[in-house]
C-alpha cells in the first residue's frame, strides 16, 4: 500500500458522495467501509418516558419508531454514553413530526423534520420526554451514521478494436465509474450503464484499475460524509495505536 | 382498579366480588384506564 492516498470526489451532496481513492488494498477499502457502518457514533433515542399517550399505538411501538430518528450530532460535543433530553407534546387532531421534537441543546436536532411519528384524532394526545445517547453503529443499526456505504473498483475502459460489420451489438452493462483512456472518470449512469451507448460500433476491454476505489456514501443526515469519512479514519487510526500500545508493553 | 363504562362513559371502580357490570347503567363492556404515572420504556 503506498504512503499517500489520491483522492478525487466525483459527486457530492449534501448527505452523499462519490469519490476515488486510489492508493488503497482491497482489505483497507473494506475496513473504511465497515468503520463507517459500525464505528462512527450517531446520537439517538434510547430511553422513552412517556407521560400521556392516549394514541392507537403502544409505547413500545412508538418508541422503536423514535429510535430511528436521525438526530444531528455534534461528534465535538459529545463522549460515548452521554445523553441530550429530547421532548414531545402533541395534541389531536395533528400528525406528531420528528419536526415537533424539541431538545435539550440547539445544535442536536432531528435531520429530517417530516418523518411522521403517529396521527393523532380528536382528544388523542401524545407526551414523552426521552433520552438520546451517543452510541456505535456495532451496538445497535439505529446509531448507524452511515446507511448506503459500498465501494467498487475502478474499471479502466479502453477500444481496442471496430466492432465486426455483422457481429450482434449486445448491450454491455457497467455499473460504478469508468476512467476512459484520457484518464477521464464518468459516471456510468451519463450513458445509461451501457457502454454500447458511449462506444458505438467499438470492441472495448473493461479491466480493474488496481488499487483504485470508487466509494458510495450516504448519510442519514446526522453527520455530513466528509465527517464520517474522516471519523471512520480515525477509529481505525485509534485501534491501531491501541494494538500497537498493548504489543509495545 | 378503575375502568371507564363504554357506554356512560363514567368511572367504574370494580370489587372483587361486584361482578363485571356498570353500577350506572348496567352496561357489561369496561374499558380499563391507563394508568397515570410515567411509563419509561426502552428503544432496543
Amino acid at each position: 500500500m503506498s504512503a499517500e492516498f489520491d483522492v478525487e470526489f466525483i459527486e457530492r451532496d449534501d448527505r452523499s458522495a462519490r469519490f476515488l481513492v486510489r492508493g488503497l488494498t482491497p482489505a483497507f477499502a473494506n475496513g473504511i467501509r465497515r468503520a463507517m457502518i459500525a464505528d462512527v457514533p450517531t446520537l439517538s433515542i434510547d430511553t422513552v418516558r412517556f407521560i400521556e399517550n392516549s394514541s392507537v399505538m403502544f409505547d413500545e411501538m412508538i418508541a422503536l419508531r423514535l429510535g430511528l430518528i436521525p438526530l444531528t450530532t455534534p461528534l465535538a460535543d459529545y463522549e460515548i454514553g452521554e445523553t441530550v433530553t429530547v421532548a414531545l407534546d402533541v395534541e389531536g387532531p395533528a400528525t406528531a413530526y420528528s419536526g415537533d421534537l424539541t431538545t435539550s441543546d440547539g445544535l442536536v436536532e432531528p435531520a429530517d423534520k417530516n418523518i411522521p411519528i403517529i396521527k393523532l384524532n380528536q382528544g388523542q394526545r401524545l407526551e414523552f420526554e426521552a433520552d438520546a445517547v451517543l452510541d456505535r453503529g456495532k451496538e445497535h443499526a439505529k446509531h448507524q451514521g452511515g446507511v448506503s456505504v459500498g465501494y467498487r473498483h475502478l474499471q479502466r475502459v479502453e477500444v481496442i478494436g471496430d466492432r465486426g460489420e455483422f457481429d450482434e451489438e449486445e448491450p454491455h452493462i457497467l455499473r460504478g465509474v469508468i476512467e476512459t483512456e484520457d484518464g477521464e472518470l464518468v459516471a456510468t449512469d451519463e450513458f445509461d450503464n451501457d457502454l454500447t451507448n458511449r462506444y458505438p460500433g467499438k470492441e472495448v476491454s473493461v479491466t480493474d484499475v488496481p488499487g483504485a476505489f470508487v466509494f458510495h456514501v450516504e448519510t442519514d443526515g446526522s453527520l455530513s460524509v466528509e465527517e464520517l469519512v474522516d471519523r471512520a479514519a480515525e477509529s481505525i487510526g485509534d485501534r491501531a495505536a491501541e494494538l500497537k500500545d498493548a504489543v509495545s508493553v | 382498579m378503575s375502568y371507564k363504562c363504554s357506554r356512560c362513559k363514567r368511572d367504574v371502580e370494580l370489587d372483587e366480588y361486584g361482578g363485571v357490570r356498570c353500577p350506572y347503567c348496567g352496561h357489561r363492556v369496561l374499558l380499563k384506564e391507563r394508568a397515570r404515572d410515567i411509563k419509561e420504556v426502552d428503544v432496543k
